[in-house]
Protein backbone atom coordinates (compact mmCIF):
# COMPACT_ATOMS: atom_id res chain seq x y z
CA UNK A 1 0.00 0.00 0.00
CA UNK A 2 0.94 3.23 -0.90
CA UNK A 3 0.28 7.03 0.47
CA UNK A 4 0.67 8.65 -3.39
CA UNK A 5 1.07 13.01 -2.47
CA UNK A 6 0.67 15.34 -5.36
CA UNK A 7 2.94 17.92 -4.29
CA UNK A 8 1.40 20.47 -6.68
CA UNK A 9 -1.50 19.73 -5.20
CA UNK A 10 -0.66 20.60 -1.63
CA UNK A 11 1.18 23.82 -3.56
CA UNK A 12 -2.37 24.98 -4.66
CA UNK A 13 -3.92 24.57 -1.22
CA UNK A 14 -1.02 26.08 0.60
CA UNK A 15 0.20 29.64 -1.37
CA UNK A 16 -2.14 32.62 -1.74
CA UNK A 17 -1.26 32.36 -5.35
CA UNK A 18 -1.68 29.76 -7.67
CA UNK A 19 2.38 28.61 -8.49
CA UNK A 20 3.84 25.29 -9.49
CA UNK A 21 7.20 26.02 -7.98
CA UNK A 22 8.61 25.00 -5.02
CA UNK A 23 10.72 27.57 -3.74
CA UNK A 24 11.55 29.55 -0.26
CA UNK A 25 11.52 27.80 3.15
CA UNK A 26 8.70 28.99 4.12
CA UNK A 27 6.52 27.33 1.59
CA UNK A 28 8.65 24.45 1.93
CA UNK A 29 7.90 24.12 5.65
CA UNK A 30 4.21 24.69 4.99
CA UNK A 31 4.16 21.59 2.37
CA UNK A 32 5.93 19.39 4.86
CA UNK A 33 4.02 19.99 7.53
CA UNK A 34 1.30 18.95 5.10
CA UNK A 35 2.93 15.92 4.17
CA UNK A 36 3.83 14.52 7.98
CA UNK A 37 0.12 15.30 8.96
CA UNK A 38 -0.54 12.55 5.47
CA UNK A 39 2.00 10.40 7.03
CA UNK A 40 0.74 10.36 10.80
CA UNK A 41 -2.54 9.47 9.46
CA UNK A 42 -1.66 6.51 7.07
CA UNK A 43 -1.47 3.31 7.69
CA UNK A 44 0.65 2.83 4.05
CA UNK A 45 3.90 1.89 5.11
CA UNK A 46 5.32 3.77 2.02
CA UNK A 47 4.55 7.55 0.61
CA UNK A 48 5.46 8.83 -2.51
CA UNK A 49 5.23 12.31 -3.37
CA UNK A 50 4.85 13.12 -6.93
CA UNK A 51 6.96 15.61 -8.26
CA UNK A 52 5.58 15.59 -11.95
CA UNK A 53 3.88 18.64 -12.21
CA UNK A 54 6.24 20.71 -10.09
CA UNK A 55 8.37 23.44 -11.77
CA UNK A 56 11.09 25.01 -10.03
CA UNK A 57 12.43 23.29 -7.18
CA UNK A 58 15.35 25.61 -5.32
CA UNK A 59 17.62 24.43 -2.28
CA UNK A 60 15.86 25.84 0.58
CA UNK A 61 12.78 24.25 -0.50
CA UNK A 62 14.78 20.99 -1.50
CA UNK A 63 15.88 20.94 2.07
CA UNK A 64 12.94 21.92 4.00
CA UNK A 65 10.59 19.59 2.11
CA UNK A 66 13.01 16.36 1.44
CA UNK A 67 16.14 16.36 4.00
CA UNK A 68 13.96 17.70 6.93
CA UNK A 69 10.77 15.25 6.06
CA UNK A 70 13.45 12.21 6.10
CA UNK A 71 15.15 13.31 9.69
CA UNK A 72 11.82 13.79 11.09
CA UNK A 73 10.16 10.11 10.06
CA UNK A 74 9.86 8.09 12.87
CA UNK A 75 9.45 4.62 12.55
CA UNK A 76 8.92 1.88 9.82
CA UNK A 77 7.93 4.61 7.36
CA UNK A 78 9.58 4.82 3.50
CA UNK A 79 9.70 7.78 1.55
CA UNK A 80 10.03 7.69 -2.66
CA UNK A 81 10.08 10.59 -4.79
CA UNK A 82 8.41 10.48 -8.22
CA UNK A 83 8.54 12.35 -11.60
CA UNK A 84 11.35 14.51 -10.29
CA UNK A 85 12.96 16.33 -13.05
CA UNK A 86 17.41 16.84 -13.49
CA UNK A 87 17.40 20.07 -11.99
CA UNK A 88 15.20 18.51 -9.31
CA UNK A 89 17.52 15.88 -8.51
CA UNK A 90 20.46 18.06 -8.23
CA UNK A 91 18.85 20.34 -5.18
CA UNK A 92 17.70 17.28 -3.45
CA UNK A 93 21.03 15.54 -4.17
CA UNK A 94 23.01 18.43 -2.77
CA UNK A 95 20.61 18.53 0.92
CA UNK A 96 20.92 14.89 1.05
CA UNK A 97 24.50 14.60 0.66
CA UNK A 98 25.20 17.44 2.75
CA UNK A 99 23.37 16.00 5.87
CA UNK A 100 24.60 12.31 5.07
CA UNK A 101 20.70 11.24 4.03
CA UNK A 102 19.64 9.54 0.93
CA UNK A 103 16.22 8.60 -0.66
CA UNK A 104 14.86 6.85 -3.71
CA UNK A 105 12.96 8.42 -6.72
CA UNK A 106 11.89 7.98 -10.16
CA UNK A 107 13.05 10.22 -12.20
CA UNK A 108 11.10 11.97 -14.89
CA UNK A 109 12.27 10.22 -17.46
CA UNK A 110 11.84 7.01 -16.00
CA UNK A 111 14.05 4.09 -14.22
CA UNK A 112 14.86 5.01 -10.91
CA UNK A 113 17.96 6.65 -9.02
CA UNK A 114 19.50 7.06 -5.24
CA UNK A 115 20.23 10.41 -4.51
CA UNK A 116 21.87 11.36 -1.84
CA UNK A 117 25.01 10.08 0.64
CA UNK A 118 25.70 6.71 -1.86
CA UNK A 119 28.55 4.52 -3.18
CA UNK A 120 29.06 2.41 -5.62
CA UNK A 121 28.46 -0.51 -3.53
CA UNK A 122 24.87 0.69 -2.48
CA UNK A 123 24.12 1.84 -6.07
CA UNK A 124 25.10 -1.36 -7.09
CA UNK A 125 23.10 -3.41 -4.25
CA UNK A 126 20.16 -0.99 -5.16
CA UNK A 127 19.69 -1.67 -8.22
CA UNK A 128 20.38 -5.50 -7.60
CA UNK A 129 17.40 -5.70 -5.06
CA UNK A 130 15.30 -3.92 -7.94
CA UNK A 131 16.38 -6.50 -10.78
CA UNK A 132 16.35 -9.82 -8.97
CA UNK A 133 13.53 -9.09 -5.89
CA UNK A 134 13.30 -10.15 -2.69
CA UNK A 135 15.94 -12.05 -1.02
CA UNK A 136 18.77 -12.94 1.39
CA UNK A 137 22.19 -11.00 1.66
CA UNK A 138 23.62 -14.93 0.27
CA UNK A 139 21.21 -14.20 -2.75
CA UNK A 140 22.32 -10.51 -3.52
CA UNK A 141 25.99 -12.45 -3.13
CA UNK A 142 25.15 -14.61 -5.80
CA UNK A 143 23.77 -12.52 -8.03
CA UNK A 144 26.57 -9.43 -7.93
CA UNK A 145 29.55 -12.13 -7.14
CA UNK A 146 30.26 -10.56 -4.06
CA UNK A 147 31.20 -12.02 -0.66
CA UNK A 148 28.18 -12.47 1.71
CA UNK A 149 29.51 -10.54 4.35
CA UNK A 150 29.97 -7.40 1.55
CA UNK A 151 26.53 -7.83 0.24
CA UNK A 152 25.10 -7.66 3.82
CA UNK A 153 27.12 -5.14 4.68
CA UNK A 154 25.24 -2.93 1.35
CA UNK A 155 21.80 -4.43 2.42
CA UNK A 156 21.84 -3.45 6.05
CA UNK A 157 23.19 0.19 4.94
CA UNK A 158 20.24 0.58 2.32
CA UNK A 159 17.87 -0.36 4.49
CA UNK A 160 19.06 1.46 7.67
CA UNK A 161 18.57 4.18 4.83
CA UNK A 162 15.08 3.42 4.22
CA UNK A 163 16.23 2.74 0.74
CA UNK A 164 15.17 -0.89 0.67
CA UNK A 165 12.95 -2.40 2.56
CA UNK A 166 14.28 -5.16 5.31
CA UNK A 167 12.47 -7.80 7.62
CA UNK A 168 13.46 -11.40 9.25
CA UNK A 169 16.87 -11.25 7.55
CA UNK A 170 15.27 -10.63 3.37
CA UNK A 171 15.51 -7.66 1.88
CA UNK A 172 12.71 -6.29 -0.81
CA UNK A 173 12.79 -3.27 -3.36
CA UNK A 174 10.52 -0.45 -2.14
CA UNK A 175 7.14 0.10 -4.31
CA UNK A 176 8.16 2.56 -6.86
CA UNK A 177 5.07 2.99 -8.45
CA UNK B 1 22.58 70.84 0.15
CA UNK B 2 25.00 67.34 -0.36
CA UNK B 3 25.69 66.72 -3.71
CA UNK B 4 26.17 62.40 -4.73
CA UNK B 5 26.85 62.50 -8.04
CA UNK B 6 25.91 59.42 -10.34
CA UNK B 7 28.20 58.52 -12.44
CA UNK B 8 27.60 58.53 -16.01
CA UNK B 9 27.77 54.29 -16.05
CA UNK B 10 26.57 53.28 -12.59
CA UNK B 11 26.72 49.91 -11.91
CA UNK B 12 28.56 48.10 -9.17
CA UNK B 13 32.14 50.15 -9.38
CA UNK B 14 29.48 53.02 -9.92
CA UNK B 15 28.27 52.19 -6.19
CA UNK B 16 31.34 52.35 -4.70
CA UNK B 17 31.63 56.17 -5.62
CA UNK B 18 28.37 56.78 -4.61
CA UNK B 19 28.77 54.97 -1.69
CA UNK B 20 32.25 57.33 -1.35
CA UNK B 21 29.46 60.30 -1.09
CA UNK B 22 27.42 59.38 1.57
CA UNK B 23 30.67 59.25 4.07
CA UNK B 24 30.62 59.33 7.23
CA UNK B 25 27.57 57.20 7.38
CA UNK B 26 24.60 58.13 7.65
CA UNK B 27 25.19 61.32 6.18
CA UNK B 28 23.99 64.47 8.13
CA UNK B 29 21.49 67.07 6.06
CA UNK B 30 19.59 67.38 2.89
CA UNK B 31 20.89 65.03 0.59
CA UNK B 32 21.06 65.52 -3.48
CA UNK B 33 21.30 62.07 -5.95
CA UNK B 34 22.59 63.77 -9.07
CA UNK B 35 22.05 61.58 -11.90
CA UNK B 36 21.18 64.24 -14.62
CA UNK B 37 24.62 63.30 -16.70
CA UNK B 38 23.80 59.71 -16.23
CA UNK B 39 23.86 57.59 -19.51
CA UNK B 40 23.22 53.94 -18.16
CA UNK B 41 22.52 52.02 -15.03
CA UNK B 42 22.06 48.60 -14.67
CA UNK B 43 19.47 46.75 -12.35
CA UNK B 44 22.32 46.76 -10.11
CA UNK B 45 22.22 50.56 -9.94
CA UNK B 46 18.74 50.53 -9.65
CA UNK B 47 18.71 48.62 -6.83
CA UNK B 48 21.30 49.49 -4.45
CA UNK B 49 19.84 53.32 -5.22
CA UNK B 50 16.78 52.08 -3.59
CA UNK B 51 18.41 50.57 -0.68
CA UNK B 52 20.23 53.84 -0.28
CA UNK B 53 16.83 55.49 -0.05
CA UNK B 54 14.85 52.94 2.03
CA UNK B 55 18.31 53.44 4.73
CA UNK B 56 17.96 56.62 4.81
CA UNK B 57 14.54 56.87 5.50
CA UNK B 58 15.40 54.26 8.41
CA UNK B 59 17.69 56.40 9.74
CA UNK B 60 14.96 59.40 9.53
CA UNK B 61 16.97 61.34 7.22
CA UNK B 62 15.25 64.06 5.12
CA UNK B 63 13.97 62.90 2.01
CA UNK B 64 16.80 62.94 -0.42
CA UNK B 65 16.14 64.33 -3.91
CA UNK B 66 16.88 62.65 -6.54
CA UNK B 67 17.60 64.62 -9.65
CA UNK B 68 16.87 62.56 -12.99
CA UNK B 69 18.57 61.78 -16.19
CA UNK B 70 18.68 64.83 -18.69
CA UNK B 71 18.55 62.20 -21.68
CA UNK B 72 14.78 61.08 -22.14
CA UNK B 73 15.98 58.08 -23.35
CA UNK B 74 18.26 57.41 -20.67
CA UNK B 75 15.09 58.34 -18.47
CA UNK B 76 12.49 56.37 -20.32
CA UNK B 77 14.74 53.70 -20.02
CA UNK B 78 14.69 53.93 -16.13
CA UNK B 79 11.09 54.16 -16.24
CA UNK B 80 10.76 51.13 -17.97
CA UNK B 81 12.93 49.70 -15.89
CA UNK B 82 10.27 50.63 -12.74
CA UNK B 83 12.38 52.78 -11.34
CA UNK B 84 10.81 55.99 -10.65
CA UNK B 85 7.87 53.85 -9.39
CA UNK B 86 9.75 52.60 -6.70
CA UNK B 87 12.13 56.05 -6.16
CA UNK B 88 8.84 58.46 -5.90
CA UNK B 89 8.57 56.39 -2.43
CA UNK B 90 12.46 57.33 -1.17
CA UNK B 91 13.25 60.18 -3.24
CA UNK B 92 11.59 63.62 -4.46
CA UNK B 93 12.22 63.43 -7.92
CA UNK B 94 13.19 66.63 -9.94
CA UNK B 95 13.73 66.53 -13.61
CA UNK B 96 11.77 65.37 -16.53
CA UNK B 97 9.71 61.73 -15.06
CA UNK B 98 8.15 60.02 -17.92
CA UNK B 99 4.61 60.51 -16.44
CA UNK B 100 3.55 56.32 -17.79
CA UNK B 101 6.01 53.80 -18.12
CA UNK B 102 6.36 52.45 -21.93
CA UNK B 103 5.73 49.14 -23.06
CA UNK B 104 7.57 47.00 -21.32
CA UNK B 105 11.43 46.27 -23.00
CA UNK B 106 12.56 43.10 -24.24
CA UNK B 107 15.33 43.77 -22.48
CA UNK B 108 13.49 44.04 -18.87
CA UNK B 109 13.22 40.78 -18.02
CA UNK B 110 11.87 41.49 -14.60
CA UNK B 111 11.58 45.08 -13.51
CA UNK B 112 12.38 46.75 -10.35
CA UNK B 113 10.15 44.74 -7.63
CA UNK B 114 10.21 44.79 -4.06
CA UNK B 115 11.12 41.58 -1.75
CA UNK B 116 9.27 41.90 1.71
CA UNK B 117 8.18 38.05 2.14
CA UNK B 118 8.33 34.64 0.79
CA UNK B 119 5.19 35.13 -1.34
CA UNK B 120 7.09 37.99 -3.61
CA UNK B 121 9.87 34.98 -4.00
CA UNK B 122 7.36 33.20 -5.89
CA UNK B 123 6.16 36.11 -7.93
CA UNK B 124 9.16 36.39 -9.41
CA UNK B 125 10.41 33.18 -9.93
CA UNK B 126 6.68 32.31 -11.55
CA UNK B 127 6.61 35.68 -13.49
CA UNK B 128 9.79 35.61 -14.85
CA UNK B 129 10.68 31.42 -16.75
CA UNK B 130 9.07 32.09 -19.37
CA UNK B 131 10.92 35.40 -20.79
CA UNK B 132 14.20 34.33 -19.14
CA UNK B 133 14.19 30.97 -20.88
CA UNK B 134 13.75 33.02 -24.09
CA UNK B 135 16.53 34.63 -23.33
CA UNK B 136 18.75 32.31 -21.88
CA UNK B 137 18.24 29.64 -25.28
CA UNK B 138 17.64 31.90 -27.68
CA UNK B 139 20.33 34.77 -26.97
CA UNK B 140 23.17 33.91 -24.71
CA UNK B 141 22.97 30.10 -26.55
CA UNK B 142 22.69 28.29 -23.34
CA UNK B 143 21.00 24.78 -22.54
CA UNK B 144 17.44 24.53 -21.98
CA UNK B 145 18.39 23.37 -18.56
CA UNK B 146 19.53 26.13 -17.42
CA UNK B 147 16.75 28.22 -17.04
CA UNK B 148 15.72 26.38 -14.11
CA UNK B 149 19.05 26.87 -12.55
CA UNK B 150 18.82 30.37 -13.31
CA UNK B 151 15.16 30.50 -11.51
CA UNK B 152 16.77 28.12 -8.13
CA UNK B 153 19.42 31.05 -8.54
CA UNK B 154 17.09 33.80 -8.46
CA UNK B 155 14.89 32.37 -5.42
CA UNK B 156 17.92 31.83 -3.32
CA UNK B 157 19.16 35.24 -3.85
CA UNK B 158 15.86 36.52 -3.03
CA UNK B 159 15.55 34.83 -0.01
CA UNK B 160 18.78 35.89 1.56
CA UNK B 161 16.70 39.46 1.44
CA UNK B 162 13.84 37.26 3.49
CA UNK B 163 15.56 35.11 6.04
CA UNK B 164 18.72 37.16 6.60
CA UNK B 165 18.24 40.81 6.01
CA UNK B 166 15.55 42.02 8.43
CA UNK B 167 14.32 44.83 6.04
CA UNK B 168 12.62 44.91 2.53
CA UNK B 169 15.26 44.34 -0.53
CA UNK B 170 14.76 45.01 -4.75
CA UNK B 171 15.40 42.75 -7.24
CA UNK B 172 15.32 43.74 -11.22
CA UNK B 173 16.68 41.31 -14.07
CA UNK B 174 17.66 42.75 -17.31
CA UNK B 175 19.57 41.67 -20.57
CA UNK B 176 22.16 43.41 -22.51
CA UNK B 177 25.70 43.83 -24.22
CA UNK B 178 28.41 44.36 -21.42
CA UNK B 179 30.98 45.24 -24.11
CA UNK B 180 33.07 46.94 -21.26
CA UNK B 181 33.49 43.91 -19.30
CA UNK B 182 33.12 40.75 -21.04
CA UNK B 183 32.34 41.75 -24.71
CA UNK B 184 28.76 39.17 -24.47
CA UNK B 185 25.52 39.38 -23.94
CA UNK B 186 24.36 39.03 -20.40
CA UNK B 187 21.49 38.39 -18.15
CA UNK B 188 22.19 40.11 -15.10
CA UNK B 189 20.19 39.63 -11.69
CA UNK B 190 20.49 42.58 -9.05
CA UNK B 191 19.56 41.91 -5.21
CA UNK B 192 19.73 44.46 -3.17
CA UNK B 193 18.42 45.44 0.44
CA UNK B 194 19.32 48.21 3.20
CA UNK B 195 18.97 45.06 5.94
CA UNK B 196 21.65 44.42 8.44
CA UNK B 197 24.44 42.99 6.35
CA UNK B 198 26.63 39.94 6.52
CA UNK B 199 28.52 40.73 9.48
CA UNK B 200 25.50 41.74 11.50
CA UNK B 201 23.76 38.59 10.48
CA UNK B 202 26.81 36.18 11.24
CA UNK B 203 28.23 38.23 14.40
CA UNK B 204 26.74 35.95 16.94
CA UNK B 205 27.84 33.00 15.33
CA UNK B 206 31.05 33.64 13.91
CA UNK B 207 32.68 36.73 15.31
CA UNK B 208 34.60 34.43 17.80
CA UNK B 209 35.88 32.08 15.93
CA UNK B 210 37.87 35.35 13.57
CA UNK B 211 39.04 37.69 16.76
CA UNK B 212 40.99 40.51 15.43
CA UNK B 213 40.09 39.41 12.00
CA UNK B 214 36.30 39.48 11.99
CA UNK B 215 34.49 42.69 9.91
CA UNK B 216 32.45 42.47 6.74
CA UNK B 217 35.50 41.02 4.50
CA UNK B 218 35.44 37.75 7.05
CA UNK B 219 31.50 37.71 6.98
CA UNK B 220 31.36 37.46 3.39
CA UNK B 221 34.34 34.98 2.67
CA UNK B 222 32.49 32.55 5.41
CA UNK B 223 28.96 32.86 3.37
CA UNK B 224 30.41 32.96 -0.26
CA UNK B 225 33.37 30.57 0.10
CA UNK B 226 32.55 28.18 3.42
CA UNK B 227 28.42 28.09 3.51
CA UNK B 228 28.49 29.69 6.76
CA UNK B 229 24.90 31.04 7.87
CA UNK B 230 23.19 32.21 11.27
CA UNK B 231 21.16 29.39 11.45
CA UNK B 232 22.80 26.25 12.92
CA UNK B 233 20.49 23.41 11.37
CA UNK B 234 22.86 21.76 8.79
CA UNK B 235 20.78 22.62 5.65
CA UNK B 236 21.81 26.12 5.87
CA UNK B 237 23.99 28.11 3.99
CA UNK B 238 23.50 26.38 0.81
CA UNK B 239 21.91 29.27 -1.74
CA UNK B 240 24.79 30.74 -2.13
CA UNK B 241 26.93 27.57 -2.59
CA UNK B 242 24.17 26.88 -5.05
CA UNK B 243 24.42 29.83 -6.78
CA UNK B 244 28.05 29.75 -6.89
CA UNK B 245 28.36 26.37 -8.46
CA UNK B 246 25.66 28.03 -11.54
CA UNK B 247 28.07 30.62 -11.72
CA UNK B 248 31.44 28.32 -11.89
CA UNK B 249 29.23 26.00 -13.94
CA UNK B 250 28.55 28.86 -16.98
CA UNK B 251 31.60 31.09 -16.46
CA UNK B 252 29.88 33.54 -14.96
CA UNK B 253 29.88 36.76 -12.53
CA UNK B 254 28.92 36.57 -9.01
CA UNK B 255 29.65 39.50 -6.42
CA UNK B 256 28.46 40.48 -3.22
CA UNK B 257 29.17 43.63 -1.47
CA UNK B 258 28.21 44.33 2.28
CA UNK B 259 29.16 47.04 4.62
CA UNK B 260 33.12 48.41 3.58
CA UNK B 261 33.93 44.69 1.71
CA UNK B 262 33.12 43.03 -1.70
CA UNK B 263 33.72 39.51 -2.92
CA UNK B 264 33.31 38.22 -6.46
CA UNK B 265 33.97 35.08 -7.99
CA UNK B 266 34.66 36.41 -11.29
CA UNK B 267 34.81 34.63 -15.42
CA UNK B 268 38.15 33.43 -15.99
CA UNK B 269 39.42 36.17 -18.42
CA UNK B 270 38.38 38.71 -16.09
CA UNK B 271 41.06 40.53 -13.78
CA UNK B 272 39.18 42.10 -11.49
CA UNK B 273 40.08 41.33 -7.56
CA UNK B 274 37.68 38.68 -6.13
CA UNK B 275 38.23 40.34 -2.77
CA UNK B 276 38.11 44.14 -2.05
CA UNK B 277 37.91 45.37 1.93
CA UNK B 278 37.70 49.46 3.08
CA UNK B 279 35.73 50.17 0.41
CA UNK B 280 33.16 53.00 1.83
CA UNK B 281 30.56 51.79 3.66
CA UNK B 282 26.67 50.95 2.13
CA UNK B 283 24.45 49.45 3.94
CA UNK B 284 22.60 46.04 3.59
CA UNK B 285 23.60 43.74 0.98
CA UNK B 286 23.97 43.91 -2.58
CA UNK B 287 24.13 40.56 -4.90
CA UNK B 288 24.85 40.88 -8.53
CA UNK B 289 25.12 37.41 -10.94
CA UNK B 290 26.05 37.72 -14.24
CA UNK B 291 24.95 34.97 -16.59
CA UNK B 292 27.51 35.70 -20.02
CA UNK B 293 26.81 34.31 -23.65
CA UNK B 294 28.79 31.54 -24.74
CA UNK B 295 29.44 33.98 -27.58
CA UNK B 296 31.34 37.16 -27.63
CA UNK B 297 29.75 39.99 -29.47
CA UNK B 298 30.49 40.75 -33.33
CA UNK B 299 32.92 42.92 -33.68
Amino acid sequence: MILKIRVDDLLRTTLATPSRDLVTRTTGAAIRSHIERAIADTPCPTTLLDFEEVGVLDFSCADEVVAKLLLVIEGEHYVVLHGVDETQAEAIDHVLTNQDLAIAIVPRTGGRQVLGRSTPDLISAFEAVHACGSGSAARLAEWLEWSVERAADALQTLALRRLILAANGTFSPLPLQ
Amino acid sequence: MRVVTIPRYFDEKGLDAVAAGLQPWPPEGKLLFDAHATRWASPYGFTAMLAAGQALRERGAETPRLRVPDDQAVSSYWAKAGFFHHAAEFFELHGKVPRRAPVGSSDVLLPVTPIRQSEDVHQVVGGIQESAGRILTSELHLEAQTSMRFSMSLSEACQNVVEHAGGPGWVAVHAFNWKERLNRRVVVIAVCDSGIGFRASLEPTQARHHGDRWGDKAALEDALFHSVSRFPQPGRGQGLAAIKRFILKLNGWLSIRSGTARVAILPAEDSGPPLQDALPFFPGAQVQIVIPSTEVLPT
